[in-house]
């Protein structure tokens, strides 16, 4: 391979890149609207400029050389291979790290400031949120853009039902999971007809349908005044300062008033609820309704040939994400005190979306390493004040180019044949 | 050459280490600046910020508090319950914040003083007006800013007994804000015996509102009644008057600000528009300077910026009057005034302005608003 | 009657304003198969430049409309256009193998991008552009009257003639053909000698460039935007091209037009609180019905 640099080259495309940046950052950076008047900030301008210029001969100039090549050809050539199938009798030497995730896991509370607690809280709520819309859009192959839409159903499930039926956390943990598959049942059994990116703007839309309803139905929803929600009580102990009737929970046990408690508490429930999702999930995808959400997302005409019924299967999926989401409705609600509707908006949607797909579709391990990135991303970033929101774009979208399949490939243990069948 | 360079790194080294011992010998008072520093309300952000800030420099220069120098923490919180919650934490418990001036909207005012209250910090805000704010009955959070209800009272007596007005349309923004405003003057025009004829909420983020406009015309309203901001108030009064209505326009302290007029596309069309708004601040000798001084920096503090300086002047007054001491300083606003650049305040034992000094203004077909008398 | 009338009219121009952006999305979906969430930033971008542009003609003395608008037009569709080219390829090119859906998280990414780095660079506040024309038509009928101010026609106008090139761009000349070419079969495209990386990058320059075109008439239409404005209009816009069956061209501007109308339709005549809700339902009802929306042709199933 010629692994001579043409510098000529690199220089005219360094030139060329430097006008284009002219262009697109000469209006919007340089002139500065001022009322119906404007500044000039032309320096800016240069350095943008300048910025693109350099890093543009260094790209030109790296392509060249025969590593570059090498990785353009990798690119161009398409990148191979899904899910890593290992032996039948595979065994992980990794098996070890579950009871030391699960130990640190319970520590953590008691080692964590109330703003890294609350983080990891937050952390958690998008673990579930993603598993959730994994088994939606990784298994089932089903773009889903309205998933916020069970979120929201969980979390008002949960304030509204304090507030009218006197519901507490604890019934309505279950209630909120039932109620969000219901509401995946009413919107996947129109839908599921549809294909791909049809189904996705349909599901965007009944995620806004739900957080318009929400907005718009005041008398009881209380519309964008929000509701409060009730936190979870230990054995019927509260986690107040101090409540009209009985004992809270910090004078049961005789010690002085934290607000650390309850995110304590909410924090160990869930982390133990994350703990029995990540199991059921390992279960499902071995047993036959897994298998058939996957082969469905493969290839649907010979699933349906095969006699699978492709409704059911679907819907089948629809319903167990939506009702995770529901769980972390709750978990959401409980944690912050109050809900209102401006949480539920389609950003988060995509970013639950982004959270599966930089995770990589399908896979558990994945999910959970994106979960806590971005949402403890934007928190590291709060140094970068106004830019903070700009640097999570660029992450993004370089993580996506980098790692378009996401982190964590999936990896399947392979079939072995039963001795006495047909080879 | 190189010798001089060497000689200049070292002595940045000691200038730095000296400054920061310095600072270190010096006992430092955290406050937060919560509000929307980033997304669609960052404009908001960016008013309380100035102010805040030109408070703490000003309040710094006079010597500080109680010998103690003020350090800003600018909090985020996007106007998202959400990152309310955590930046609220953050604040009380990495920072060590004794005081907040925020947050802007409600919706994260809401749930973030509760965390507050928690943690025993005094919470200011300048600019939540909805009522549960205060309604709660938390010890810790005050307001420098009216209430919703007040302000819809002053709107739907001047509607009634000024303006005589009998179709009357109420339209909001659908948001925390906008529609707690148009409530409250709702009810107070329902009390005097008006029903309005129209009542409905626009969706905030659009800028097409013609066929709402179209609706008021066909119930012929003489009056029209917004809850909201500018960036919505803005492209409506246009619209209103280019399909030929005549329909006089109210809104609240939300359209307070010149881009109004630049969003409306030209001040013809923003004259004649009535608006409730606190007493004008330049009107007190202490405001007056301290427009001044913002002018001087450049900046024009149009909006909360003033309401933003005064929540850091009671804050301040509240901390040096009890030895630093946020949960007594709260205790201590609840009965004794504080005189800051918007005149004497006195809080009631909710924390909110006892007097709501709000009045009515008109914008005239210069782009300036007048208070009317 | 005449309220009636007027709420028509109100559609018409909303409508045909969604049709333009909705173009961008139908085109790109129809070409590379991805939902190219962006595009609302990049008219959000456009109308920024449309009030930069109009600053500086103004600064330079030039008062007359036609002048202004045409050359706001031209100005606008050139780096709008170039806006387009650049996010394709910085954000989508390198993800023309992986899948879809790497590429729409990569476009929701470029979106944050687009409204954070112009609100960092314009300030986060509200912007307006004085208002250029004044003065409407008025039809008197009956007791009431519809009114229609000029800027709204030379919306119509406009909108309509450059849907009209548009379509003889794609149906007539020999890039229309390349561009249907390689919407239909990209690799076949390519062995028969089109270069399909350049006809991806002209798709993305022709959807900006449409997209400029309907933030340059909004802008001056409405004269407030912010940097937050192109979340909405995109969402309504990306309806729109659903609602007449992604990937068809008159499909975006049937759609559009549906959409303004019975939305305006609706909150003039029921109510505006749920107008939102009501077109999101008005779309699950037709894809129920026609599951490839109005004009998208029925996906075959091939084995």
């Amino acid at each position: 391979m010629d692994s001579s640099i043409d510098f000529k080259k690199s220089l005219i495309d360094s030139i060329l890149a430097g006008l284009m940046a002219l262009v697109l950052f000469g209006p919007i950076v340089g002139i500065v609207l001022d009322g119906y008047d404007f500044n000039t900030e032309y320096d800016r301008v240069a350095w943008f400029v300048a910025i693109v210029m350099v890093g543009r001969f260094g790209v030109s100039c790296f392509l060249q050389s025969s590593k570059g090549k090498e990785m353009l050809f990798k690119r161009s050539s398409g990148d191979s291979g899904g899910v890593i199938v290992t032996s039948p009798n595979y065994k992980s030497q990794m098996i070890w790290i579950i009871p030391v995730v699960i130990l640190v896991g319970l520590l953590v509370p008691f080692i964590a400031s109330k703003y890294v607690l609350t983080v990891v809280i937050l952390g958690l709520i998008y673990v579930l949120l993603g598993l959730g819309l994994n088994i939606v859009v990784g298994l089932a192959g089903l773009l889903d853009l309205g998933f916020v839409g069970f979120y929201a159903i969980g979390a008002y499930g949960l304030a509204l039902g304090y507030e009218y039926l006197g519901l507490g956390f604890w019934s309505m943990l279950p209630i909120a999971a039932i109620l969000a598959a219901i509401a995946g049942a009413i919107l996947g059994f129109p839908v599921l007809r549809m294909h791909g990116d049809y189904l996705a703007i349909v599901t965007l839309g009944f995620g806004e349908i739900i957080r318009l309803i929400l907005n718009n139905w005041a008398d009881v929803t209380h519309g964008p005044n929000g509701v409060s929600a009730p936190l979870p009580s230990f054995f019927g102990l509260e986690f107040k300062r101090r409540v009209a009737d009985g004992t809270t929970f910090h004078e049961y046990f005789g010690l002085s008033y934290d607000s650390g408690f309850k995110y304590m508490f909410i924090y160990l429930i869930l982390f133990l609820v994350v703990l029995l999702v990540l199991y059921v999930k390992k279960r499902l995808v071995k047993m036959p309704i897994g298998r058939a959400w996957e082969a469905l997302r493969e290839d649907e005409i010979a699933c349906r040939s095969l006699g699978l019924n492709h409704v059911l299967v679907k819907l089948s999926a629809f319903m167990m994400g939506a009702s995770v989401g529901g769980i972390a409705g709750v978990f959401f609600a409980t944690y912050q005190g109050f809900v209102n509707p401006s949480s539920f908006t389609f950003l988060e949607s995509a970013l639950i979306l982004a959270i599966v797909v930089l995770g990589g579709l399908g896979s558990t391990l994945g999910v959970v390493i994106a979960a806590f990135g971005l949402t403890v991303l934007p928190e590291l970033l709060r140094e970068f004040a106004e830019y903070r929101i700009l640097m999570f774009g660029v992450l993004m979208v370089v993580m996506m180019i980098w790692k378009p399949r996401g982190l964590v490939r999936v990896t399947r243990t392979g079939f072995a044949t039963r001795k006495g069948a047909l080879k | 050459m190189s010798h001089t360079i060497i000689k200049k790194s070292l002595l940045s080294i000691a200038v730095s280490g000296a400054i920061a011992v310095s600072s270190f010998a010096q006992a430092e008072l955290v406050i937060g600046v919560a509000g929307p520093h980033t997304g669609a309300y960052a404009a908001f952000g960016e008013q309380l910020w100035r102010g805040a800030a030109k408070a703490a420099e000003d309040i710094n220069s006079a010597g500080g508090v109680n010998g103690e120098m003020i350090k800003l923490i600018k909090a985020d919180d996007a106007c998202e319950p959400k990152q309310a919650v955590s930046i609220a934490n953050r604040l009380v418990d990495s920072d060590g914040a004794v005081a907040v001036v925020g947050h802007f909207c409600s919706s994260s005012t809401i749930p973030a003083s509760e965390i507050y209250a928690d943690a025993g910090v005094l919470m200011v805000t300048p600019a939540s007006t909805n009522p549960t704010v205060t309604d709660r009955g938390l010890e810790n959070v005050f307001r420098v800013c009216g209430r919703d209800d007040q302000q819809g009272d002053v709107a739907a007596s001047y509607i009634v007994g000024e303006l005589g007005a009998k179709r009357v349309a109420i339209l909001h923004d659908k948001d925390t804000y906008g529609k707690g405003l148009a409530d409250a003057t709702k009810k107070t025009l329902n009390s005097y015996g008006v029903e309005e004829v129209l009542y409905e909420g626009l969706t905030r983020g659009e800028k097409d509102f013609n066929a709402v406009i179209t609706k008021i015309r066909s119930v012929d309203a003489d009056v029209v009644y917004f809850g909201g901001l500018h960036s919505e108030a803005g492209p409506l009064v246009r619209q209103l008057r280019e399909q030929g209505s005549t329909a006089i326009f109210i809104s609240g302290d939300g359209i307070v600000s010149d881009e109004f007029v630049s969003v409306a596309g030209s001040p013809e069309y923003v004259d004649g528009v009535l608006m409730t708004f606190g007493a004008d601040p330049t009107a007190y000798p202490a405001g007056k300077a301290v427009v001044e001084g913002f002018r001087a920096n450049g900046w024009e503090p149009e909006g909360y910026t003033l309401y933003s300086y005064t929540a850091m002047q009671v804050i301040v007054e509240a901390l040096k009057q009890n030895d630093l001491d946020p949960i007594k300083g709260a205790e201590w606003l609840k009965s004794n005034s504080v005189s800051t650049a918007m005149g004497v305040k006195d809080f009631d034992s909710k924390g909110d302005l006892q007097v709501s000094d709000y009045v009515m203004y008109e914008w005239d077909n210069k782009g300036k608003y007048a208070q009317v008398n | 009657m005449d309220i009636v009338l007027q709420q028509l009219v109100n559609g018409l121009t909303l409508g045909s304003v969604y049709g333009l952006i909705a173009i961008g999305y139908t085109m790109v979906y129809g070409i590379i198969g991805m939902i190219n969430f962006a595009h609302g930033d990049v008219y959000m971008v456009s109308a920024y430049i449309t009030a930069i542009v109009v600053a500086l003609l103004s600064y330079f003395g030039i008062e007359s409309f036609p002048i202004i608008i045409v050359g706001t037009l031209f100005i606008t569709i050139a780096i709008t256009g170039a806006y387009g080219w650049a996010i394709e390829q910085i954000a989508y090119r390198p993800l023309r193998n992986s899948s879809r859906l790497a590429a729409l998280i990569s476009a929701i990414g470029m979106s944050l991008i687009l409204q954070n780095y112009v609100q960092i660079s314009q300030g986060a506040r509200q912007q307006g552009i004085p208002n250029l024309l004044s003065g409407a038509v008025r039809f008197d009928i009956g007791d009431g009257f519809v009114q229609i101010t000029y800027m709204k026609l030379i919306i119509l106008l406009v909108a309509f003639i450059s849907m009209g090139v548009l379509t003889y761009i794609i149906q007539k000349t020999k890039l229309g053909r390349m561009c249907r070419a390689t919407q239909q079969d990209p690799k076949m495209a390519s062995i028969l000698g089109i270069n399909t990386d350049r006809i991806i990058s002209i798709v993305f320059v022709i959807g900006a460039s449409m997209a400029a075109v309907a933030g340059v008439l909004i802008t001056m239409d409405y004269g407030a935007f912010d940097f937050y404005v192109g979340f909405i209009i995109g969402i309504k816009a990306f309806t729109a091209a659903v609602l007449g069956g992604i990937g068809s061209l008159p499909g975006a501007m049937l759609g559009g037009l549906i959409l303004g109308i019975s939305e305006s339709l609706f909150a003039g005549l029921i109510s505006s609180d749920y107008k939102d809700v009501f077109s999101f339902s008005l779309l699950v009802i037709i894809l129920i019905v026609r599951p490839s929306g109005l004009l998208g042709k029925p996906e075959v199933e091939k084995v």
